[in-house]
């Protein structure tokens, strides 16, 4: 047999046989760029002090958690106790009736009322007393459809009022009266957590809130029925935050946002009973 | 006398508006605000390790017993309430809920209270 290769022959000819498999190296890519010594640091998680995105916590006192634990979670127990109270079922989909062939395979009616399945809804008992587990601000300015700069001056405000760094949003469809296209960033939004939130928390019912004169309260139909309740501020209510009150000069143009409260409560009653004991007022 | 040599004044073009969100954006952006790794020895690190699991463990205990608590109130209540099952009329008296938010002048405590902490004649 001709051992060298010729351009002539073809390597089956020269094979006693050959493999039907796919060869799996083809298959799976392995980007072997990111196994480098290099980004070995990046695997440390991110509570070890030893990582790059290591954030020290429990740095000072949180006088709201600890409000809450202490004082309000047996509170709300007591005032959401009910007797011999039973889990709410909220309406689920419908199953075909299986008295004919030709309902077999049909897919499931939608709940009675609703688009999708509801959650059932568990008595509270010392197990799931609702609690604040996060504040979201979603912030959509107008101007910065018309002059792309105002969205720098828009997370400036939000990063500084929050102690958190926003994310941009943009738009998600044209709408061609309102400036409105697909792509274009208008706002930012964040996601406030634990200490964040408990101080932003305070700051709104203690410096802010009490100083708007035209503020009445949260409105009581405020709710999305799932114990997340929502209000908006207006662009010259934002001037009471204290980090932007001492500083009016660099904050030519301010913008309202919409906060919304997120609760581990199964209702919106609920949810109003648990932020009006953390001093949100409700109208 | 020593003068440093300037080959270029930096002229900006940019006018104070401009500028303005210029250094809004610097102020927003993360270059040069990220601080510095901390290089621990292995002592210090097994120091700030122990420390850590310390305060775990401390807070497990917290939360442990305030688990606990909650949980015999809540037993306090339902016990309360069966017992009240013996009069009707108590008994519908107490599972009536009230729907009234917490008043608002219930105030989160703070480290400094001012110095007259309650209004004796206060008026709604």
């Amino acid at each position: 047999m001709n051992r060298i290769r010729l351009f002539s022959t073809t390597t089956s000819l020269c094979r006693a046989g050959y493999s039907t498999v796919e060869p799996v190296h083809h298959l799976v890519p392995i980007r072997k760029s990111a196994l480098k010594p290099g980004y070995k640091e990046l695997l440390i998680p991110k509570d070890d002090i030893r990582s790059v995105g290591y954030k020290p916590k429990n740095i000072q006192h949180d006088r709201v958690n600890d409000y809450y634990e202490n004082q309000l979670k047996s509170d709300l127990m007591l005032r959401l106790y009910e007797h011999d109270s039973e889990t709410v079922i909220g309406s689920k989909l419908r199953p075909w009736e299986t008295d004919s062939p030709y309902k077999l395979y049909r897919r499931a009616r939608k709940p009675k009322g609703f688009y999708r399945p509801q959650k059932d809804i568990k008595p509270v008992t010392f197990k799931n007393v609702p609690e604040l587990t996060s504040i979201s601000i979603n912030l959509y300015s107008k101007e910065a459809l018309e002059e792309s700069w105002v969205n720098i001056s828009t997370r400036l405000q939000i990063a500084q009022i929050t102690n958190a760094k926003p994310k941009r949003i943009y738009n998600k469809s044209n709408v061609l009266p309102w400036k409105v296209r697909q792509g274009k960033p208008c706002g930012c939004k964040v996601e406030l957590v634990e200490e964040d939130m408990t101080q932003f928390l305070s700051t709104l019912t203690e410096l802010v809130l009490p100083r708007i004169r035209t503020f009445k309260g949260i409105s009581k139909k405020s709710g999305d029925k799932n114990g997340n309740i929502t209000f908006g501020l207006n662009p010259d209510d934002i001037k009471f935050f204290p980090e932007i009150e001492n500083f009016q000069d660099l904050y030519p143009n301010l913008f309202g946002f919409h906060i919304t409260f997120k609760t581990s409560a199964r209702t919106d009653d609920q949810a109003r009973l648990l932020l009006s004991s953390l001093g949100l007022p409700f109208n | 006398m020593f003068k440093q040599f300037v080959r270029f004044k930096s002229i900006s073009n940019t006018n104070a508006s401009t500028q303005k969100v210029v250094n809004q954006l610097s102020a927003l952006s993360a270059s040069r605000k990220q601080p510095k790794l901390i290089k621990l020895s292995a002592q210090d690190l097994i120091k700030h390790q122990t420390i850590q699991n310390a305060w775990k463990l401390y807070s497990d205990k917290l939360a442990r017993e305030n688990r606990k608590m909650l949980k015999e109130q809540y037993e306090s209540i339902y016990n309360a309430m069966e017992e009240l099952k013996q009069f009707p009329e108590l008994f519908e008296a107490a599972k009536d809920d009230v729907k009234a938010p917490f008043p608002l002048e219930m105030r989160i405590p703070t480290d400094f209270p001012p110095n007259q902490p309650w209004i004796y004649n206060y008026e709604k």
